[in-house]
């Protein structure tokens, strides 16, 4: 071998051992500051405040038999309110993952917005938040978006929520330094694909055509200075991801006809269309941090049995989720599933009275409206374990969801109050 | 020599003061009165003094009137006020609105041909019909200079363009 042939051997050598262990399975080129435990995590807010009594602890029978073990029988008294499904596996999740059967929403008022915001951004307030505005603290998609190294685009974080109003303010803050430009893509699907009928059927530019019009634009907007204080709102996606999305969206409203009833069940509550397209969204953009929520058991405030019923109904929509997770290549053996209900409820009823003779429960801050339960289950973390005495809190899911994706040594010190939930790795 | 001069001042002065006087006592009547009027002209608002983010309802309703040149129905505005919200990324749901809208039957776009006939025209109007101004000169000409150059490029695209342009935005 001649001298210069060595030479450019021995440097393309050194040069491809240096890179190499940077290229990581997603095809990224560069680790994250941090060691990653894998490569996505979804966040299942379950599912409008549930309490442990009804859930983990079984009181009316096993509402949730694809996610707890156990056989246990509904109540008789309210059996014939309560819809279950057929049962979706033999090994429900809590084989595949750890159970804290004694977490807590520790502080802040039991309200869903506060409860949501406290799971999202990792900080409990008692100052009355804002509605119509986002939190004053970083959500953890900020959190991602700007410290996780490389950046990576806003399809990668997604805030899939069960309703409007102020949840959907829930994708970024106002903190320093944060804000808009680490957003999460949000979005209310069932309101968003309703509208179908109005936003349907949009006139459509070949490649050709669109590169006119951003030429055109690109002149137009030339001309226009943004006024100053509307900079700050930002820009989500580039215009190559809001072309993606784009496609999604229309690819989904042209599908409608053909997903009324896409789990052949019979029915298709919010729960179950917000997980459904959750699922989609995954499936399509395999994002790296997904937060979705469920929220209709929220009709305990009037109907107890009813509540007994949307519980079961969400375990289903829960396990669907999973099983498109584990059966989804790019999230399969890479994804970590954290289940937790935003609050608990009263330990005492309100005076409603539903069909069955059963009182309806608010949540006001007394103990049981904070008691809750988590699950981890999926890659790296330990199988079959169960907490039965309290361990953890809801401000441990922010710094959790960082240490997993590999970011949570970069987060800036006092921002965050809680831990990592270490108990639940391998 | 003196004498004469301060003579000569006076005699001046005397006969500036009488001219001064017949002039502002003459009570001969004025035949002819001026009136003197402001000619009409049309005020737009420049782009430098639009600072206002339109609302959702705003964009919408403008957005429809000015491609149907009619009012939308609560109906549509309301659902579309629900699409608006349940979509984080504000641009896209704007770029659909707007392509939903020019794909309408009823919308008032003009054909290639009218366009092409009268070029000038068609870009004052234009920029009339959405940013509620006329052109600057340099824009009346980059508008038509890229019309002239790009046979390809139709007004349904030019409208969908300014409409998802960062101007047509703000008021």
């Amino acid at each position: 071998m001649k001298r210069k042939q060595f030479i450019k051997n021995a440097a393309l050598t050194a040069a491809g051992s240096m890179v190499v262990p940077y290229i990581l399975p997603s095809g990224r080129l560069f680790a994250s500051s941090g060691t990653r435990r894998a490569n996505h995590v979804v966040v299942c807010l379950f599912a409008g405040g549930v309490r442990n009594l009804e859930s983990v602890q079984k009181a009316e029978g096993n509402l949730m038999r694809n996610t707890l073990n156990g056989t246990e029988s509904i109540s008789a008294d309210i059996a014939p309110g309560v819809t279950m499904l057929p049962t979706l596996t033999s090994t429900p999740l809590q084989n595949a993952g750890t159970l804290f059967k004694e977490f807590r929403y520790a502080s802040g008022p039991t309200g869903h917005y506060n409860a949501h915001a406290a799971a999202i951004t990792g900080v409990y307030s008692d100052q009355t938040i804002q509605l119509k505005q986002p939190p004053p603290f970083p959500t953890v998609f900020e959190y991602y978006r700007k410290h996780n190294s490389p950046t990576n685009n806003a399809l990668n974080a997604w805030w899939v929520s069960n309703a409007l109003g102020p949840y959907p303010f829930l994708n970024y803050s106002m903190y320093d330094g944060y804000g808009a430009a680490y957003r999460a893509n949000m979005i209310q699907p069932d309101s968003f694909f309703r509208q179908s009928a109005v936003l349907g059927n949009p006139v459509s530019f070949t490649a050709a055509e669109k590169v006119k019009c951003d030429m055109l634009r690109d002149f137009a907007n030339g001309q226009f200075k943004i006024p100053t204080q509307a900079i700050s709102s930002g820009m989500v996606n580039s215009p190559a991801d809001a072309e993606q999305l784009q496609l999604f969206l229309n690819d989904t409203m042209s599908s409608l006809s053909t997903i009324q009833d896409p789990w052949g069940t019979g029915l298709m509550t919010g729960d179950m269309k917000n997980i459904y397209f959750g699922i989609e969204i995954l499936k399509r953009f395999k994002p790296e941090l997904t937060v979705i929520n469920m929220t209709d058991i929220d009709i305990a405030h009037f109907d107890y049995t009813k509540y007994v019923n949307a519980i079961g109904l969400a375990d289903y929509s829960l396990y669907k989720l999973w099983d498109a997770i584990q059966t989804t290549s790019g999230l399969a053996n890479d994804t970590v599933l954290i289940v937790v209900p935003e609050h608990g409820r009263n330990q005492l009823p309100n005076t409603v009275v539903d069909a069955y003779g059963r009182k309806a429960l608010d949540h006001n801050n007394d103990a049981m409206s904070r008691e809750i339960f988590c699950l981890m289950a999926g890659s790296g973390i330990k199988q079959g374990q169960v907490f039965n005495t309290p361990q953890g809190e809801t401000i441990d899911i922010v710094p959790t969801v960082a240490n997993i994706l590999g970011f949570d040594a970069d987060i800036p010190t006092g921002l965050l109050n809680g831990r990592v939930l270490n108990e639940a790795y391998t | 020599m003196k004498t004469l001069k301060i003579f000569n001042g006076v005699t001046g002065l005397a006969l500036a003061t009488v001219l001064l006087l017949h002039s502002s006592c003459n009570t001969k009547k004025i035949e002819n009165r001026y009136l003197y009027e402001v000619q009409t002209q049309e005020i737009y608002q420049s782009a430098s003094q639009k600072q206002t983010l339109k609302t959702t309802t705003q964009f919408v309703s403008i957005a429809y009137s000015d491609l149907f040149n009619s009012s939308i129905t609560n109906d549509v505005l309301n659902k579309m006020d629900i699409a608006y919200q349940s979509l984080g990324d504000k641009k896209i749901i704007e770029d659909m609105i707007i392509k939903t809208f020019l794909q309408q039957a009823g919308s008032l776009v003009p054909s290639n041909s009218a366009m092409r006939a009268d070029i000038p025209t068609f870009v004052q109007n234009t920029y009339l019909r959405f940013y509620n101004r006329k052109p600057n000169e340099f824009e009346a000409w980059k508008v038509k200079d890229m019309i002239e150059k790009n046979t390809d490029l139709t007004p349904k695209m030019i409208y969908y363009t300014l409409m998802t342009s960062d101007e047509y935005r703000y008021y």
